[in-house]
């Protein structure tokens, strides 16, 4: 595993981009995504009944929503960053077989102390349109600057 | 009454209105079956491929700010999950375990809104827990708004907030979660 890089609070502006993350919606991904958050709910392992519920496919759970949006956030920020808040609203469904495309903007910098706080817009598309649109907030000590 | 009679009379408003301030489930708070601990840890990592090593890795999290192993920040919500009863899951609408008493949201239920659909999660984290921590939850329903004309049918948006707390019963994070509770469109009302 490649070290982790932590990125320069000193050094992110305003429009800065986050590096888009693609998952693969697989059946798989839904299913342990599903277990790993302890949700057992027959939508998100059952086809069957996801079917008699009107769906198509399985679909993914919103505490894997949440769980990638964090991922997307420390994947770009790095393993300092905190991440104090996380707010999304629920679009289309993402059902097993799609793509999500995660991007993310900086929209507001500020410092509080020695923490430096940055505010991000993100969303989570698929072939659907918007599966989940948000906002985040993280912390990143100043202290870390690269050299 | 039937569920027609029951959505035309004041008393449904009544009851929504009753609805704010209550807890959702028993009222009691949901303790973590189970401490902040890494296998559960390494299982959600992996499920999610976050390689974050401030999660799993001890030597490279003692070196950072959080001085050792800290939970992913958006797990907070896996610990509290219920231990699920796996028989008769399905028969029960997914419901983890047999619902003990009424459940506060079978107002909407008996006015027709049947249909539930997530809308919004919102997490204010305060700290990182760390291994060996239990976690304990408390849900309230902060409001419910007037009947909204939804493109999947009429409905009430329903707002729970979580309150998580530490074994000092110190809140470590705080989580608003929204539902469509609607009446679906074509369905006999």
């Amino acid at each position: 595993m490649k070290a982790p890089i932590n990125i320069d609070f000193n050094q992110v502006k305003v429009g800065d981009e986050l590096p888009p993350l693609f998952i693969e919606v697989t059946a798989t991904a839904v299913v342990a995504g599903a277990i790993a958050t302890r949700d057992f709910m027959p939508v998100h392992h059952d086809r069957n009944y996801a079917n008699k519920q009107g769906a198509p496919e399985i679909f993914m759970n919103i505490l894997s929503d949440t769980a990638y949006c964090s991922r997307f956030l420390t994947d770009w920020a790095g393993p300092e960053a905190m991440v104090r808040k996380l707010s999304i609203r629920l679009g289309v469904p993402a059902f097993a077989g799609s793509t999500l495309t995660y991007t993310g903007t900086v929209t507001a910098v500020s410092q509080i102390g020695t923490e430096g706080i940055v505010e991000i817009s993100l969303r989570a598309t698929n072939d659907l349109g918007d599966h989940v649109s948000g906002v985040a907030v993280i912390g990143l000590p100043t202290s870390i600057t690269s050299t | 009454m039937n569920a027609e009679q029951y959505d035309s009379s004041a008393n449904f408003a009544h009851a929504v209105a009753a609805l704010v301030g209550r807890p959702v489930g028993s009222g009691k708070a949901s303790v973590a079956p189970d401490p902040v601990n890494q296998p559960m840890i390494r299982h959600w990592a992996a499920a999610f491929e976050d390689a974050n090593p401030v999660y799993t890795d001890s030597e490279f999290a003692s070196g950072t700010r959080f001085g050792g192993i800290v939970a992913p920040p958006l797990m907070l919500q896996t610990w509290t999950m219920a231990t699920p009863m796996i028989t008769g899951i399905a028969q029960r609408g997914g419901a983890p375990v047999p619902s003990e008493g009424t459940s506060p949201m079978t107002v909407f239920d008996e006015a027709g809104f049947v249909g539930t659909l997530a809308s919004n999660s919102e997490f204010e984290i305060m700290r990182y827990l760390r291994i060996g921590e239990t976690v304990s939850a408390t849900t309230i329903i902060e409001s419910v708004s007037e009947q909204k004309k939804t493109r999947i049918g009429p409905g009430h948006f329903v707002t729970w907030v979580t309150t998580y707390v530490d074994d000092s019963g110190d809140t470590v994070g705080i989580q608003r979660f929204r539902i469509l509770k609607f009446k679906p469109e074509g369905a006999p009302s």
